[in-house]
């Protein structure tokens, strides 16, 4: 009954078309801009012109920075948050989880906002600073990288806890106590049997955590101001003050192929590491 | 239409893109007829039970039923029933609703549905089960709602795939009571495909053994058990010592032989195990292998004709393994095969 | 108590603290009294609430948001259920690529989504920004539909709609009469997930906004810089609220979490 292909591309083209107009097209020719040249032909001097910017090698590094910092302490956290939340028993593990969910039902920028009341000068940290006499003025801590981490990492977090959550509960039940009466102590159970039997969480958290840090745009927006930049803010600022679409190409190729890098590279581990267990 | 065929497929050929699956088929089938098909997984079974319901397209060739061609007719006019080896029920509805879906599309309503759709289920025994969810019944009673909910359409030909392999030894055989039961008393036309000979022997008239796509033997149980026309049918109905035959002489690994009898001229011969003589006989074999299955025992024998299997009544007195014997093929006694492949 | 038992509970309470912390003050706050953003609140007052509500911009950037989120996922779906029930029940030359081309606009980032659209449809075909921004959510919201109900899909046997067939019911009939019934639970997660999705999104709606257009968010944003009172805290405590609401009521009736 499901052997009639036109009927089958009757039903999947609207889709595929649809996506290819108002998605693929546009996006392409956006990223062709780049490497097109004034006079005509094609050219990448739109690229070394980026790069030899001191503003937008500050700011491409610091989105590769953040984004990888972000995502180190995001699986840091996790880990004990994960290891915590899968040693509870089965009713408050589902409560516990949900709080830990909850958060991405809530707008990001309602969680960027709160940041502000927090961390403003005015804040909460800043009051507790200065009542217990650690400061005298208040701290500038909003507008800084400082802020844009903490923004980024909290709205991220949950992303690698949850991808965590289910790589330990897929873990062998035994393969922590074996280890144990084997003599290991507890960070070479980490090392030598948590981490590679858990890998695969890991990486697909991590390229989550890495790729939304990466192509995040409310919280460097918000905690970040005008003149700490991202690469997202970066290419909003190029395109509305100063109106320069090829410089906005040439950050939408790099925001495109650092993430599709991370998303290939997710998918490299992944299978390596399948290999090897079936090789096992 | 002639009586003899109400279902009749003619030069029935099937395909899955560019590999044909079945080519060429003839078959006719009686009104009220049981068929059973028969045949290797992957021979073209159930492609051509999907064909004849009308959920794959025919490449070419036709297919009637009661008089009309229905090659090219949509699968929802043609009242062919086809229960399938997974039962598909329909999750989301009740047994009762499941089995009255059909009615209802007919447009029945009211008594007479409610009436339709409790003498099906009371003939399948479910009448109790009415409310219940498919996934709340067990196998055997799944398989009674898809029978019932089949044979209220009335529908003209019923197919089934392998309906009993999904039961248990005791369930199999309970169905398949029920099932020639229903048969009997709706004198409804039904093609069965199974891969179990004992099963197709019990239940059909008639048997189709099918191989690679092509029909090898058509015969009452009887025919097909005692008389196999080819290699591959009488392999499959469990003569398990087959020679070809050249110039009346069985062709073997020790070269031509002379039979003793009268050679039949046919294309090979083929032995049961009980057909063996042991004891007496121009051949001489080495027991390699037994067996004892009751009120039998199997011998496998190493020999110049290759290996040969012999069954003789448990009566008879053992012979050791390592044992010389002497043996004969009687040709009176075998199947003449009229194609050897 | 050992170390090991204390670190179960710390753990947990320095973590969702991070997670939640923020979400509670920003609610706390939205009930102050006082002038400006500040925790401490300064006493009590729904002042700031009920202030949500008068702002004029606010009250279209929600219509607009509401009609975005619901119009570009009932579009999404409209376009999806077809090219999943394509994908899950035929071998379609191409599969692969059709699958790719639906499920790309969740892998580049909005903001080059948005300003693909803004120059290439919107200002070479003047397409007017409603319609773009509609277009733009639908493409956002087509991946996760296609995703979600694929996977109900995948997990319905195919054989029913044969079964359906074979008792008289034609191809479009089968597909309501058994198929939808089976996968309603799959439809409705993918709405409310692409509801809130497009709900949330700002990076695809930055550059597709007019005068008087503009999604909730990013008149949000565009609010905050100029105006330092709480009001966009008691906002983003309310659309806090009203998507905590529905997806808990998507997970009591639906098990949405099974879908997502
Ligand atoms: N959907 C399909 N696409 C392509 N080839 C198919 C398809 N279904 C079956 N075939 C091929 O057609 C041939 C006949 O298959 P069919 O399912 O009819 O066999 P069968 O006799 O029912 O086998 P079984 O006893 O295992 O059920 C096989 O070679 C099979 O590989
Ligand atoms: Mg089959």
């Amino acid at each position: 009954m499901f052997q009639n292909r036109a009927e089958a591309l009757a039903l999947a083209l609207p889709a595929a078309i649809f996506a290819a107009a108002v998605f693929l097209v546009p996006v392409v020719i956006l990223l062709s801009d780049g490497f097109r040249a004034p006079t005509g032909g094609w050219t990448i001097s739109a690229y070394t012109d980026f790069f030899s910017n001191s503003l937008n090698q500050t700011v491409f590094l610091r989105t590769l920075r953040l984004s990888a910092l972000v995502t180190v302490a995001s699986a840091v956290i996790g880990y004990a948050a994960a290891f915590a939340i899968v040693s509870l028993e089965p009713g408050a593990k589902g409560k516990v989880t949900g709080l830990v969910v909850l958060p991405l039902m809530i707008s990001p920028v309602a969680r960027t906002y709160a940041w502000i009341v927090i961390l403003g000068r005015t804040g909460i940290v800043n009051q507790a600073f200065q009542a217990l006499g650690i400061t005298e003025a208040p701290l500038r801590i909003l507008f800084s990288e400082t802020a844009i981490f903490i923004g980024l990492l909290q709205l991220f977090l949950p992303l690698m806890i949850i991808s965590l959550i289910s790589a330990l509960e897929n873990m062998p039940k035994d393969a922590i106590p074996a280890a144990r009466v084997l003599g290991a102590n507890w960070f070479q159970v980490f090392w030598k049997v948590v981490l590679p039997l858990t890998k695969e969480g890991l990486v697909i958290g991590g390229t989550l955590v890495f790729t939304g840090s990466l192509t995040a745009y409310i919280t460097p927006a918000i905690l970040g101001g005008s003149k700490v930049l991202m690469l997202e803010t970066l290419l909003y600022q190029q395109v509305a003050v100063s109106n320069n679409f090829v410089a906005a190409s040439v950050i939408a190729f790099i925001l495109i192929v650092m993430s599709f890098a991370a998303n290939i590279l997710l998918k490299r581990v992944a299978t390596a590491r399948n290999k090897q267990r079936s090789q096992a | 239409m002639s009586d003899a065929s109400y279902l009749s497929l003619e030069k029935l050929t099937l395909a899955y893109g560019d590999s044909v699956a079945v080519a060429n088929l003839d078959l006719d089938i009686r009104k009220g007829e049981l068929i059973a098909l028969l045949g290797p997984s992957g021979c073209g079974k159930t492609t051509t039970m999907r064909a004849i319901a009308g959920l794959l397209a025919v490449k070419s060739g036709h297919v009637r039923l009661d008089g009309a061609d229905i090659t090219r007719m949509p699968a929802n006019k043609r009242a062919v029933g086809l229960m399938f080896q997974s039962y598909a029920l329909f999750p989301h509805l009740s047994v009762y609703e499941n089995v009255a879906f059909g009615l209802k599309l007919k447009g029945m309503r009211g008594t007479e549905l409610e009436t339709k759709v409790q003498s099906g289920l009371k003939s399948v025994g479910l009448s109790t089960f009415a409310n219940r969810k498919p996934a709340e019944l067990s196998g055997g009673q799944q398989q009674r709602v898809a029978l019932a909910r089949s044979m209220v359409m009335e529908p003209k030909v019923l197919l089934l795939d392998e309906p009993l392999s999904n039961l248990d030894a005791r369930l199999r055989l309970e169905m398949r009571t029920e099932l020639q039961r229903v048969q009997k008393e709706t004198g409804v036309t039904m093609i069965f495909v199974t891969h179990d000979q004992a099963e197709a022997l019990a239940l059909a008239d008639r048997i189709v053994v099918m191989k690679s796509g092509k029909i090898e033997q058509i015969g009452s149980p009887e025919d097909i058990y005692n008389r196999p026309t080819s290699s591959f049918v009488a392999d499959f109905v469990g003569f398990e010592n087959i020679f070809p035959l050249e110039n009346g002489k069985m062709k073997t690994s020790a070269g031509l032989i002379d039979l003793s009898g009268k050679a039949p001229s046919a294309a090979g011969l083929a032995w049961r195990p009980r057909m063996v003589t042991l004891g007496t006989g121009p051949f001489q074999g080495t027991v390699r292998g037994t067996s004892f299955a009751g009120d039998a025992r199997e011998y496998l024998l190493d020999t110049a004709l290759g290996p040969i299997k012999a069954e003789v009544e448990a009566s008879q007195p053992p012979h050791a393994l390592g044992a010389g014997l002497t043996f004969d093929l009687p040709a009176e006694k075998a199947a003449p095969l009229s194609r050897f492949v | 108590m050992t170390a090991r038992s204390l670190f179960i509970p710390i753990t947990l309470l320095l973590v969702i603290a991070f997670l939640i912390g923020p979400f509670l003050i920003i609610v706390a706050a939205s009930f102050s009294a006082g002038e400006t953003l500040a925790f401490p609140p300064q006493g009590f007052s729904l002042r700031w609430i009920a202030k949500v509500f008068t702002v004029e911009s606010f009250r279209a950037s929600f219509g607009m948001s509401l009609f975005l989120a619901i119009g570009g996922t009932a579009a999404a779906l409209v376009l999806g259920i077809p090219a999943s029930y394509a994908l899950s029940r035929y071998k379609l030359p191409g599969a692969e690529i059709v699958r790719t081309i639906v499920s790309a606009p969740i892998i580049v980032p909005g903001i080059i989504v948005g300003l693909a659209l803004l120059r290439y449809i919107v200002v070479p075909f003047q397409v007017g920004i409603t319609l773009a921004l509609f277009l733009a959510h639908t493409a956002l919201v087509l991946p996760y539909a296609v995703r979600v109900v694929s996977a109900s899909l995948d997990n319905l046997r195919s054989d029913i709609e044969e079964a359906a067939v074979l008792l008289g019911s034609s191809r479009l009939g089968a597909f309501f009469r058994v198929v939808m019934p089976n996968i309603r639970g799959g439809i409705m997660s993918a709405f409310i997930l692409g509801f809130v999705t497009s709900f949330n999104q700002v990076p695809v709606s930055l550059f597709l906004s007019g005068p008087g257009v503009r999604t909730l968010p990013v008149d949000m944003i565009a609010y905050m810089e100029i105006v330092f009172d709480p009001s966009v805290a008691a906002l983003s405590s309310l659309l806090a609220f009203l998507s905590i609401g529905i997806v808990f009521i998507a997970e009591r009736f639906l098990g949405f979490s099974r879908y997502v």
